[in-house]
């Protein structure tokens, strides 16, 4: 890669306006942290949940994005505790705004640990989505994101959102299918603390959508065959 | 490490005094000027905004001076660590985090020979970092963008590790605090009066395409300013030196004024190249940290070099304080 001397995409912004943004890059501080984040984050995984992932062979070269069903906070936490090395730095968490960006200590948290991105529920702009599209392609980025929407209060999965066709479609940029099991066993949404359950992660075949059209269709398309691909990767449909 | 009582020089009580003076004064006119309804409210308000900086600076700037050699020594490595990152994230260079981290640990490095009164090591630094930075991508294979990002990295490390570090190992000297409250009070009224001066008399402008708003009268008039108070100072401070003969005083008065203004128009060449208006945004009226601290950058080495010709800094100090030897 050539180098640009351009500003980061969030120069300018005041600091508590910089951790919202979906132009957030990061620099040495934010990954000197999530480093630290990461490697105790997978302390805890392999310690207290015995985590076991299949499939690991299936992740390519940034840019991809990593989806899963999505049934507790321990979700986010075990894809991005998975990746390694160029994946693993360029990987941002796609978190709900207003669970996570609230106040500017959780912001900063969300930000510089888990290099989340803020994603404003019922009130996603299409420019947003389109500087996420923008980006990913552009600054080779690894978006772990659930297009399920929210948590599933009862641990099965919902239909996914066409957000993701929304992201993907007509690029090079390939899809992986992951499915997480034993999360909501371990931290269902009205438990305050995980107990120590075991996961299994199983990461599928990546998924393309250059041919598909950026359009409704084309978005509720693409949701519809990763959520297939998600479905395939069940234990029980194996 | 001998140590002397805080206010024991009388340019001391003399600087810290007129500072707070200046300040109260400035209060007083951008007040009256708003009472009395003169000038712009534009103008007034970047005013108060840049006087209301100054306030919450000056203690920053001027508290760990007073404090002492290691407080001084740990403000210098923040001020270098603040304007590297303002620095990277404005060239791209934090896009590229390994060199970014080389020149972390220069600055970290040049301060510590600082902390340990070792000059043999401070001096060699600058090869040496410079030959890290140089070799440290080099295993990536990825030789796209080198000359880039090592060019970058020097240049960063030059201004904000060895360069500002200079300031640093000048607190080796029992009595640097005349000298460095000087040069952050005269390298910071340079800037001022280059403001005044500017507005005052107007006319050309200097290098309109580099910094739009600075004229040739506000760069002469804050020279001659610069360079009166710098060798009145040091006349005072460098009593009974070799340095303390008027044409040599005068010279250094000059250098910090030259310094000074050249750091500023170096950082304008920057903005300018990037095309960017300012550094950052946590120093309200002034911009970022480099936006402010831009001409002491160039002034610190200059102005170490040329006391150091003449006088030395922490002569007949124990050295090597950490490392021993």
């Amino acid at each position: 890669m050539e180098f640009k001397l351009r500003p980061a995409r969030d120069h300018g912004l005041e600091t508590a306006d910089r951790l919202r943004s979906l132009s957030r890059e990061r620099g040495l501080g934010s990954l000197v942290l999530g480093r630290a984040w990461r490697a105790a984050l997978r302390g805890y995984l392999a310690a207290f949940h015995r985590l076991e992932v299949t499939g690991r062979e299936n992740l390519p070269e940034p840019p991809f994005v990593l989806i899963a069903n999505h049934t507790s906070h321990l979700d986010a936490l075990t894809l991005s505790g998975v990746l390694r090395g160029e994946a693993a730095r360029r990987a941002h968490a796609l978190a709900a705004g207003d669970t996570f960006f609230g106040s500017t200590l959780s912001s900063a948290f969300a930000a510089y640990a888990v290099n989340a991105l803020p994603v404003w529920r019922k009130r996603t702009k299409a420019g947003e989505l389109a500087t996420l599209r923008e980006r990913l392609v552009e600054d080779r980025l690894v978006y772990i994101l659930f297009p399920e929407g929210t948590r599933a209060r009862d641990g099965r999965m919902a239909a996914f959102q066409p957000g993701i066709g929304v992201l993907v479609a007509g690029t090079e940029v390939p899809v992986v299918p992951a499915f997480l099991d034993g999360c909501h066993a371990a931290w269902p949404p009205e438990r305050r603390y995980p107990a120590p359950r075991k996961l299994r992660l199983a990461i599928g075949a990546p998924l393309r959508f250059a041919d598909v059209p950026a359009t409704r269709a084309g978005w509720e398309d693409a949701a519809r065959r990763c959520e297939s691909a998600v479905r395939a990767l069940m234990p029980h449909a194996s | 490490m001998m140590r002397e009582a805080v206010f024991a020089h009388p340019v001391t009580v003399g600087i810290v005094a007129a500072t707070v003076a200046v300040v109260l004064v400035a209060g007083a006119v951008i007040g009256a000027m708003t009472l009395a309804g003169r000038g712009t409210p534009e103008l007034r308000r970047e005013l108060w905004l840049r006087t209301g900086s100054w306030c919450l600076l000056l203690p920053l700037m001027m508290g760990p001076v007073l404090l002492g050699r290691e407080w001084v020594i740990g403000a210098v490595t923040l001020l270098g660590l603040a304007c590297l990152r303002e620095f990277d994230r404005a060239t791209g260079l934090f896009r590229e985090p390994l060199v970014a981290g080389l020149v972390v640990l220069g600055i970290l490095a040049a301060n510590f020979a600082a902390l340990d009164h070792w000059y043999g090591f401070f001096v060699a630094l600058w090869p040496l970092t410079v030959g890290v930075i140089v070799i440290g991508t080099i295993p990536r294979d990825r030789p796209q963008g080198y000359v880039q990002r090592v060019a970058l990295g020097i240049f960063a490390y030059m201004l904000f590790g060895a360069g500002l570090a200079h300031l640093s190992f000048m607190a080796n000297e029992p009595g640097y605090r005349p000298i460095l409250l000087m040069l952050l009070t005269t390298v910071a009224l340079s800037d001022v009066a280059a403001f005044t001066f500017g507005k005052l008399i107007g006319g050309p402008k200097l290098l309109p395409t580099t910094s739009p708003n600075k004229s040739i009268a506000g760069a002469v008039g804050s020279l001659c300013v610069t360079t009166l108070l710098v060798a009145t100072l040091s006349f005072f401070i460098f009593r009974d030196t070799p340095m303390a003969q008027p044409h040599w005083l005068l010279v250094f008065g000059v250098i910090v004024g030259i310094g000074a203004q050249a750091g500023d128009l170096m950082l304008s060449s920057i903005k300018r190249d990037i095309g960017i208006k300012d550094m950052g945004t946590i120093l309200p009226g002034h911009g970022g940290v480099l936006d402010r601290f831009n001409s002491l950058l160039l002034v610190a080495p200059a102005a170490f070099h040329f006391i150091q010709f003449f006088v030395g800094f922490g002569m007949g100090q124990p050295v090597r304080l950490i490392t021993g030897g």
